[in-house]
């Protein structure tokens, strides 16, 4: 036995079941490195020590291609320096409860930390934690706080920060934002701090991918002090992150400057400035004109000029963002899954992702199921164009003459121009479709409740839906039969079960068993069909290193800086 | 001259009344509810209720117009929905920077229109008349975009002599300052010159034509004198009151200038309150872009009075 093994047997001993049984996976060549890399840091290991595990233990090799680093090249960054950033205008107040999109994401996360940062690659990096792991079900998760961490006003970090930002969280008084991810995961009053370093979270069911809804990737959850009304946290910004405010003008922008206390690597660059921008246009002009260096977030349609620009570090991050376009299960002419399934096939995605996305996505395959997250099952055919079957579907459900249907959505990004192609297809199946633009977001969300909401009521309709990190929420609102977002109205024992065997299942295997199921159910099934997934597109000048995004509107400067 | 001062203060106050009932009205008329654009589409209702209900949006809407409006008479705009400050704090800036753009823009294209539409009026149908009005009125129907995407692309991208952007950083002295705000301003340039320029010459041609200058001619007086003393004085009636007429474009109304250029102004302050339902902020920022509006109009009937001495003398009978 040499050296090597003995450390990892060693580590090994003090490992919990779960993070052997990784580590197992991974030595019998089951999953990939970076699976690996991704699974056990969710779990609670370091990335130096998963990397050592990794190459120590061999196991799966590379599968496919990196959609992306999430970063900028790096290298040669001369340290100092000021970064400008251009960031959509946030809608409300930089309140950690209620900002729900990704400007005030922005905001939050230039001087916020959370418990970890959920990186382009969907790994997670401990930050204010520095490990986690789970009780045998999953039922409860334990984190480690990390010791020495102080907020820019001087107090210092303690669990109870954390305990405390918590239950404000998902307190339904409060009405946070983050309850799309943690509501009916942890509930108010289950947050324990034992101790300075430790916090204990009882959930109200097991739940494998528990580490991942406290991270980054729910950027509501920064952690503020345990005596600052989250209300006004806007008025000091009082984080603990690598930089820390400098001044703050609604409607304008934002400076920020190296926090030179930090608990970790202190920032490369002097600081940092947002500037906000209502439309993507001026933002984009602003780049070219050399006013800005990043920009945080841009599109294919708006970005032309930028993917384009050989001298444009274009930041490509596979992300599960996409569209939805339901049909009501229960309402004619939707009834009969045939119907939904000729749907289905008349469209050419292919089609739709270059004309729409310039290529910059990932096909659909009609579930949740993104090719971004590791637990999709792969060998689950894709579904492709093929209008003979749709006809033949139509004709085998009584519908052979088509029929008429009304397609409500809004006007915003391309989903306009998604509903006309979906038009375009249907027309080819003799199915006409009349599509409805009933405004902006908000006359088609409504009250985003059944019986009132354009939304959850049309018979047919295009929704739009962020990126998330692990796709809990999309399962468990939309495809079971009591989720609050089902507008397709789907109802079936099947899928509420698989469902809630994913979300409890702790370990890549048993993700992906339940994962493969239900991408099949809903194949078979098609409530709703998903055309593509869109990557999350950032641009860095070439001069700009070490600028990391990821698909929440997170971004990550500390290392960054210029090399001339 | 007192009483009709008087009479315009006192018709201002009832159009600003008016105005206060139709801005409350017409923000209340609009779709989506207060707390739900606060908390999002997917937030629950309760919690949409509450918050409506500790903002005193959920209550009769005559109770929240008597809120509003005498805490507008104690000088309490508000709080802002969106950002959760005062109103005042998000009007100051932005009125100090659209202010900023309408006088750059005023002091560059009122002279230059005159000087336009006199020269037309002098040339009447000339060259150089058809190259003013027509050129003037061909740049006006162009979209503001439009010209404002050309000025950028032209001066900002290609030749690189102007910022892209009209927002000069903190501490920028004022000629750094007149430099980003040269391209949006010379787009309201372009955009109201063909306006200006021809209701001057409209007027110029007026007074050309009248008996008054006619006999001044007779008289024998220079050409030069006749135009100064007799024509201009009587041609600058119709354009000083259509320059007042765009105040309140220049400070409400330049969202998409405002946006194109990324400056933070009243025009994209009044639109994003709109949008947002953040209904203190769009109550008191329309009123105040009506007060101004006002405030300009009165002047302009001041300066009309004073120089045409009919409208005075009818007023004070």
């Amino acid at each position: 036995m040499d050296d090597t093994q003995r450390r990892v047997d060693a580590i090994r001993t003090e490992r919990s079941e779960l993070e052997n049984h990784i580590i197992d996976e991974y030595a019998a060549g089951k999953i990939t490195r970076r699976e690996f890399v991704r699974r056990g840091t969710v779990v609670g290991m370091s990335i130096p020590l998963v990397s050592f595990l990794a190459a120590a233990c061999g196991g799966g090799g590379e599968s496919g291609t990196e959609a992306t680093s999430g970063g900028t090249a790096t290298g040669a960054a001369q340290p100092g320096g000021n970064i400008r950033v251009a960031l959509i205008q946030p809608s409300t107040e930089p309140n950690p409860l209620i900002v729900k999109d990704e400007g005030g994401a922005g905001l939050l996360g230039s001087t916020g930390e959370f418990l970890s940062f959920s990186n382009a690659k969907l790994e997670l990096e401990p930050r204010i934690a520095e490990s986690w792991e789970p009780n045998e079900d999953g039922t409860e998760w334990t984190f480690k706080i990390r010791q020495g961490v102080t907020f820019h006003s001087g107090a210092t970090l303690t669990a109870n920060d954390v305990k405390t930002t918590f239950e404000s969280l998902v307190d339904p008084k409060n009405a946070s934002n983050a309850l799309s991810a943690l509501g009916g995961v942890l509930s108010p009053g289950n947050t324990e701090a034992p101790d300075d370093a430790t916090v204990v979270f009882h959930l109200d069911a097991p739940n494998g991918n528990f580490p991942t809804l406290v991270s980054s990737a729910n950027y509501n959850a920064i952690i503020i002090p345990a005596d600052l009304d989250p209300a006004d946290w806007g008025k000091t910004f009082d984080g603990t992150g690598p930089f820390k405010l400098e001044s703050f003008t609604p409607k304008v922008g934002a400076k920020f400057v190296r926090y030179d206390s930090y608990w970790g690597e202190k920032a490369n660059p002097d600081g940092f400035e947002l500037k906000f921008y209502d439309e993507e246009g001026p933002m984009i002009v602003a780049f070219q004109g050399d006013e800005v260096d990043f920009v945080e977030h841009f599109s294919v349609s708006g970005g032309q000029a930028l993917l384009s620009d050989p001298n444009v570090q274009v930041i490509a991050v596979g992300a599960s963002t996409h569209r939805q376009l339901h049909m009501r299960t229960d309402k004619d002419p939707f009834t009969d899954k045939r119907v939904r399934q000729a749907i289905a096939l008349s469209l050419d995605r292919n089609a739709m992702v270059d004309g729409l996305w310039d290529g910059k996505a990932d096909l659909g395959n009609d579930s949740p199921f993104a090719p971004a997250y590791p637990s999709t099952d792969t060998s689950v055919p894709q579904r492709e164009q093929n209008i003979d079957q749709a006809k033949q579907l139509l004709s085998d459900a009584g519908m052979a003459d088509g029929f008429t249907v009304e397609l409500q959505t809004w006007n915003g990004f391309e989903i306009p121009d998604l509903a006309q192609l979906v038009k375009q297809y249907a027309s080819e199946i003799g199915v006409t479709v009349n599509v409805k633009i009933v405004g902006d977001d908000t006359a088609y969300y409504g009250d985003a409740v059944f019986g009132k909401s354009i939304w959850l009521d049309s018979v047919m309709g295009i929704t739009d839906y962020g990126h998330r990190p692990v796709p809990n929420v999309f399962l468990s609102s939309v495809y079971t039969s009591k989720g609050t977002w089902n507008a397709a109205h789907f109802k079936n024992s099947q899928a509420d079960d698989l469902i809630a065997q994913y979300i409890a299942a702790l370990d890549l295997d048993s993700q992906r068993a339940a994962a493969k199921q239900i991408q099949e159910l809903l194949l078979d099934e098609t409530p709703v069909v998903i055309p593509y997934f869109y990557n999350f597109l950032s641009a860095a000048k070439p001069n700009l290193q070490g600028a990391v995004s990821a698909a929440t509107g997170q971004f990550d400067l500390s290392k960054a800086g210029y090399t001339s | 001259m007192a009483r009709f001062l008087l009479t315009r203060l006192g018709l201002a106050a009832i159009t600003l009344f008016l105005l206060s009932v139709l801005v409350f009205v017409g923000a209340n008329l609009l779709p989506g509810n207060v707390a739900r654009r606060k908390l999002g589409n997917l937030a629950d209702q309760a919690a949409v209720d509450q918050l409506n209900h500790q903002l005193g949006t959920d209550k009769p809407i005559l109770v929240q117009y008597w809120n509003w409006i005498t805490g507008l008479l104690h000088g309490d705009l508000g709080t802002s929905l969106s950002y959760n400050l005062s109103v005042n704090q998000l009007i100051g800036p932005a009125l100090t920077h659209s202010i900023k753009l309408a006088a750059f823009a005023f002091v560059m294209v009122v002279p230059l229109a005159i000087v336009g539409g006199v020269v037309a009026a002098l040339n009447r149908d000339r060259l150089t008349d058809r190259i003013i009005t027509v050129g003037g009125l061909s740049l006006a129907v162009v979209p503001e975009f439009v010209t404002g995407i050309m000025l950028i692309l032209i001066f900002g991208l290609w030749l690189n002599l102007f910022p892209v952007s009209a927002n000069a950083p903190d501490g920028s002295d004022i000629l750094a300052q007149l430099k980003y705000l040269f391209l949006p301003a010379l787009t309201l340039v372009i955009v109201l010159f063909g306006y200006i320029s021809r209701i001057t010459r409209a007027g110029t041609i007026e007074a050309l034509d009248a008996d008054y200058t006619r006999t001044a001619v007779l008289k024998g007086l220079p050409r030069r004198t006749v135009v100064r003393r007799h024509v201009l004085r009587n041609s600058l009636l119709p354009t000083i009151a259509v320059v007042a007429t765009q105040t309140g474009y220049l400070i409400g109304g330049l969202v998409v200038i405002e946006t194109l250029f990324n400056y933070p102004g009243m025009g994209r302050l009044i639109f994003t309150a709109a949008n947002g339902k953040d209904f203190p902020l769009l109550a008191s920022s329309v009123l105040i872009v009506g007060i101004i509006f006002l405030v300009a109009t009165l002047l302009a009937d001041l300066a009309y009075s004073f120089l045409n001495p009919r409208i005075r003398f009818a007023a004070a009978e």
